[in-house]
């Protein structure tokens, strides 16, 4: 008796205190028939919104891939744009079921915010624009240099700490906000300025000639920027971390959305698990097995979504860098899918 | 320098003898509806540009601007410096810097079904190589030279990287706007002013790895 009193009571409670996790996540995605993404308001290359409200950008076509991955369509996604004041609150209060907003995964956000990062989708850090006729190619060249930056950010601090650990010295010229200190690098009052390096390639195109500015390859500081779901919803973590998974497998196996039927006929193990033709992966995340295979044809795989938004295929050329396949000179790892 | 001349005049054959094998594929696929559907597809990821010998590309010519513009990039390897590692889907020829780092060039690279991998060394260089387009290829472009010297007008640009033993080379263009696409027959080719910056940097000998994307 007083064991079913104790069940019932916790069930009920259960019910009050965590609603989200009771109906679960996907469940209440699915019901709805759309998947809640919470996007940036306007980043160049990220997230960007046209006149006739059609989004696109890198996160964007994360929230896509996700969508195709349970509905089989890329249209299912309504775009919530969150300032980054308000983005994990959203989250958090059931506003959006996913955050796909250029967020730096740390500690606090999850261990403080309840939260979890469901993987790394785009490597970001500290970089340096340097003129071209500083002629430099390293950021290990920049003795003396004459630096431009915002005032009172961490990349103020990474700075300091970056040249104090190679025993260099330069000149700071700090700037109240992003838009000065890009004015005083175009206006020579500086030599080099430094930023998130995607930002910084953001920024470049705003020069009056971007060609006489070059961004070095160095990366000083770690910006690794995810996708976000709750915490308390470990089955839908799971679903949002296996699509970023699969993106990046679809690219290493050579699957992409202009072959995504063609890969059905395929005789490779790997490449037929991933089609759902064997292994049931879709049956254990309450998926379609064909759920790899629709997050590739909604968004591209890794490498199409990359080119179409921030690297070749755009305007700002972002080099794959750090994002580039383990086993082509990048760091992007993901386990297999099976 | 005998010796340079047949051998350059043997590879320029081979090399240029895939193109007619393109050409057949082509024609044979369009017999067939559903390949001909994938060479339309295929045609907009590609473009179909014949040699232009004659039009002028001096050795001034480089990529300047964009992602194709040569320029140090974050590049992780366990190769040594020196190496050069060409990604033939990403259109990019990498020289190795070390302290992960390489200098990238942008490419023009093998039309679909001529793209290949491997590993090789550069065994000859050549500057202003001459150009002797093979039996076949005149037939179907009865127009073109027997010989063409070497010179900014030659479709083989300002200096040629020979590969191993292959019939493959990474040389120059006078036709840079072809820089970033598929279109040749399994060469790489830059422009005639990053050919000339890549020729100085890499001597006989130089490993060579060339990588393609995975195929379903």
């Amino acid at each position: 008796m007083l064991s079913v009193a104790k069940t019932l009571i916790r069930a009920g409670l259960m019910t009050i205190l965590a609603v989200p996790a009771g109906a679960g996540t996907l469940d209440t995605v699915k019901q709805r028939g759309t998947l809640q993404c919470g996007v940036s308001e306007n980043l160049f290359g990220f997230s960007e919104r046209t006149d006739q409200d059609q989004w696109s950008g890198f996160d964007v076509d994360f929230c896509r891939a996700v969508a195709g991955a349970i509905f089989g369509d890329r249209a299912k996604v309504t775009f919530v744009p969150l300032s980054a004041g308000d983005r994990f609150d959203a989250l958090r209060a059931n506003r959006v079921d996913l955050l796909s907003r250029n967020s730096t995964w740390t500690l606090e956000r999850e261990a403080g915010l309840g939260l979890a990062f469901a993987g790394i989708t785009y490597h970001d850090g500290q970089g340096f624009m340097v003129m071209k006729d500083l002629s430099v190619t390293s950021a290990l060249e920049l003795e003396r240099a004459r630096i431009c930056v915002e005032t009172g950010t961490t990349s103020q601090l990474n700075l300091a700490d970056y040249f104090r650990t190679n025993s260099m010295t330069f000149e700071e010229r700090a700037f109240p906000n992003a838009a000065e200190a890009l004015a005083a690098f175009q206006s020579g009052q500086c030599n080099v300025l430094t930023r998130d390096q995607s930002a910084l390639f953001a920024e470049r195109l705003k020069l009056s000639r971007p060609n006489d500015a070059i961004i070095l390859p160095d990366i000083i500081s770690k910006e690794p920027l995810g996708p976000v779901t709750r915490a308390d919803d470990f089955s839908w973590f799971t679903i949002v971390k296996w699509v970023n998974f699969a993106l990046v497998n679809a690219e290493e196996l050579g699957i992409s959305s202009a072959n995504a039927d063609e890969a059905r006929t395929s005789h490779k193990p790997d490449v037929r698990r991933f089609a759902g033709l064997e292994g049931g992966t879709g049956r254990m995340l309450g998926l379609d097995d064909n759920w790899a295979l629709y997050a590739v044809r909604a968004a591209g795989n890794y490498a199409e979504i990359y080119e179409r938004n921030l690297g070749v295929g755009s305007r700002l050329g972002i080099p794959r860098g750090l994002n580039q396949l383990w086993s082509m000179g990048g760091i992007l790892y993901a386990p297999p899918i099976r | 320098m005998q010796h340079q001349r047949t051998s350059h005049h043997q590879t320029s054959v081979g090399c240029k003898a895939l193109a007619v094998i393109a050409w057949l594929s082509l024609t044979i696929s369009l017999a067939d509806p559903a390949a001909a559907q994938a060479q339309a597809k295929l045609s907009q990821e590609t473009f179909e540009i014949g040699d232009e010998p004659g039009r002028i590309s001096t050795e001034e010519v480089i990529i300047s601007d964009g992602p194709y513009a040569r320029q140090m990039v974050f590049f992780r390897s366990s190769e040594a410096p020196g190496t050069v590692v060409i990604h033939t889907s990403e259109r990019f020829l990498y020289v190795v810097q070390g302290n992960n780092r390489a200098l990238r060039y942008g490419i023009g690279v093998g039309r679909e079904g001529f793209q290949w991998s491997g590993l090789v060394q550069v065994s000859r260089k050549a500057e202003w190589p001459d150009w002797r387009p093979p039996p076949e290829m005149i037939a179907r472009q009865p127009y073109l030279p027997r010989f063409m010297a070497g010179g900014p007008g030659n479709p083989m640009g300002a200096r040629a990287l020979y590969l191993g033993s292959t019939v493959f080379r990474i040389h120059g263009t006078n036709q840079p706007e072809t820089i970033g696409h598929a279109i040749s027959s399994g060469c790489f080719r830059l422009a005639n002013g990053d050919i000339i910056d890549l020729y100085g940097r890499v001597p006989i000998g130089t490993k060579v790895v060339i990588r393609h994307g995975a195929s379903l």
